[in-house]
């Protein structure tokens, strides 16, 4: 049971390139944190930093209150779990996660004790006497998980570790881990690229990109309201549909000759002839009569998914694909013209050349 | 594969068995000669087929009854002298080729690349081409005539190096961290991990080593004067050229199936880590 906070943390190689400016993280005791981004955006380094398989270059590190800048990974009294599970191949399951208690010089029966315990919370209690590879992955990623929690360490990082499973499974598996870490209260921190799994799992939820944090918080608010337009692309799925706008009055001018009167709900006076970008997620574009239509979409492909249909098109004059997510009970066909009205109180807008939030 | 060509099918069928009897065929000569008394061979026509003198011919040589052999030690001793040299020669080859192996790919350490290099270069100096200054280091240290001298000389292997790297360079890096998480250290690591998984690549590189050491002639030619420490390979040329006139082909040959033994062993015990060690990799 321990915080952990990152102060100023930097990270940079040998070779001159920065992959994390100044990175700063407190985490409350218990508290789940995930770490979400593209690829190559610093969130495996950080989290590797964290772990003490990868240097740090400035800045403090704090575990509870020591500060672990040059402990080695096994004295920072962390637990780890790999995408590839990363389980000893010649090992049996009971030695797999015997391993890390036996270098600490813990008693043998304690050993037994511990590794029957954790192996009944996972449910791999019948697999212990079998080796890595006569186990399918997701019991793999059982047994990699058994062997963070058996040593009760004071903080778990995860690094992808549901990447390598199929679908099915890593549903199954998150709802597993986010069980797990609720009962043993540890604090965590996950990283990932896929943002269902950060939206699912995270307490508190960290986007990065380029080495730096685009914004961070509880997930739905990041969903609600992104600061910056990276996080409204990579937050969601389908992505976010962007286009450009000009302020006039009270009114969105769109390429193509259409407008968008915000009414209400939103005041734009002080953004007179400002350019802007727009933000609007598939959900709040919604499918509606004629006279009430704020466009009308030009349907290229329709994705029926069963509970929605997603609508991809284009509106007349306007090169950009959009995306509208509809609920699956009216079928719609390929050509159709959709009339769409937007919903005005879930609109974004950001600043065409800071990409940060306006509105 | 299927097809369905007769002439194609029974060609190749014909170049397997041309292929075997190539190889076959010395072999077949070298049973049979070991069979018969000396007396079979005054003719100069190699006998096809097997004789009554096998017994007696293993037992003289194993012996060396009457000194059949030409030197003053056993059969059984020139055996027991190859067997240590191609021991030691393999356990050495492989605890040093691990250790630098480990070192090389593990441990970040000045001039990591250079040393790297610099064992790959000596793959270019076998034996045959440092012989003479090789001669002349271990004469200078009082090593003639010793099993160091047959040995040490012969241990330092780049091949070996060279196959434990990429073995240890296909281990996935996840490992490594997951073992230095779980509290092992340098040495632990190699021990308890490292090890473990490279035992199949160990028995394979111990039989084609073990093979190289029993079959190292050469050298043991060179610095060995003193008959004590002969093996059993040098003898069968000795034999060849020692007596005037009548060559003793049946105990040149007998000795030959003795000396081919112990390899043929080797290859039958740990033929399937051979196999294994040379294509499966477990991760």
């Amino acid at each position: 049971m321990a915080t952990v906070s990152l102060r100023h943390i930097n990270k940079k190689y040998d070779n001159g390139f920065e992959a994390i400016h100044d990175l700063n993280l407190e985490i409350p005791d218990g508290e789940l944190v995930v770490l979400v981004g593209p690829s190559g955006c610093g969130k495996s380094t950080s989290l590797r930093m964290v772990a003490g398989l990868e240097s740090i270059s400035g800045g403090d590190l704090y575990i509870g209150d020591t500060r672990v800048n040059d402990l080695e990974p096994a004295e920072r009294d962390i637990a780890m779990v790999f995408q590839n599970y990363a389980l000893y191949p010649h090992m049996s399951v009971f030695d797999n996660m015997a391993y890390g208690l036996k270098n600490r010089g813990v008693p043998r029966d304690q050993i037994k004790q511990k590794v029957d315990r954790a192996a009944a919370t996972l449910e791999i209690s019948h697999l212990l006497p079998n080796k890595p590879k006569q186990l399918s992955g997701g019991q793999r990623q059982r047994v990699a998980m058994g062997r963070a929690i058996v040593r009760n360490p004071k903080v778990f990082l995860f690094d992808e570790p549901l990447s390598n499973l199929d679908a099915k499974l890593r549903v199954q598996m998150r709802i597993e881990i986010k069980r797990l870490q609720q009962e043993f209260g540890t604090t965590s921190i996950y990283v990932t690229h896929d943002q269902v799994e950060a939206m699912t799992l995270a307490d508190r939820l960290v986007v990065m990109n380029n080495g730096r944090v685009e914004q961070m918080g509880p997930p739905l608010e990041l969903y609600e309201r992104p600061e910056t337009q990276f996080v409204a692309s990579f937050l969601g799925s389908p992505g976010m549909n962007f286009m450009s706008a000009r302020v006039d009055a009270n009114c969105l001018h769109l390429p193509g000759g259409h407008q968008l009167e915000m009414g209400q709900a939103i005041d734009l006076t002080k953004l007179q002839q400002q350019e802007l970008v727009l933000g609007l997620r598939p959900e709040h574009l919604e499918a509606c009569e004629m006279p009430d239509a704020d466009f009308v979409l030009q349907v290229e492909m329709v994705e029926p998914l069963g509970a929605d249909t997603l609508l991809y098109g284009r509106l007349p004059g306007n090169e950009d694909l959009m995306v509208a997510e509809q609920s699956g009970k009216i079928r719609y066909e390929r050509g159709t013209k959709v009339p769409l009205r937007v919903d005005r109180s879930s609109i974004h807008l950001f600043d065409k050349d800071s990409q940060r939030r306006i509105v | 594969m299927i097809e369905n060509r007769p002439w194609l099918t029974a060609f190749r069928h014909l170049m397997l068995i041309f292929g075997i009897a190539v190889i076959g065929f010395p072999i077949w000569i070298a049973l049979v000669a070991a069979t018969h008394p000396s007396s079979a061979f005054f003719s100069g026509v190699m006998p096809l087929w097997f004789g009554e003198q096998g017994l007696n011919n293993f037992e003289r040589v194993w012996n060396n009854d009457d000194r059949v052999l030409g030197v003053t030690v056993s059969a059984s001793w020139m055996m027991w002298n190859s067997f240590i040299m191609a021991m030691v020669i393999a356990i050495g080859k492989i605890t040093i080729s691990l250790l630098s192996a480990y070192a090389i790919v593990y441990f970040r350490f000045p001039f990591r690349r250079t040393c790297f290099w610099m064992i790959f270069l000596t793959l270019m100096l076998p034996v045959e081409v440092r012989i003479l200054p090789t001669y002349e280091v271990v004469a200078r240290l009082g090593m003639l005539n010793s099993y160091a001298g047959l040995t040490i000389p012969l241990i330092a292997s780049a091949t070996a190096t060279f196959l434990f790297r990429q073995f240890f360079l296909s281990i996935p890096s996840s490992l490594v961290e997951a073992a230095r998480i779980d509290g092992a250290g340098p040495f632990k690591f190699f021990k308890d991990i490292l090890l473990p998984l490279s035992v199949n690549n160990i028995a394979a590189l111990f039989v084609i080593l073990f093979i190289y050491g029993w079959n190292q002639y050469l050298w043991p030619l060179l610095i060995t004067t003193d008959e004590d420490y002969y093996t059993i390979v040098m003898v069968i040329k000795r034999l060849m050229t020692a007596g005037e006139g009548n060559v003793p082909w049946n105990i040149i040959m007998t000795t030959t199936v003795l000396a081919m033994l112990p390899p043929v062993i080797v290859v039958i015990l740990m033929q399937k880590f051979f196999v294994k060690g040379l294509i499966e990799q477990e991760k």
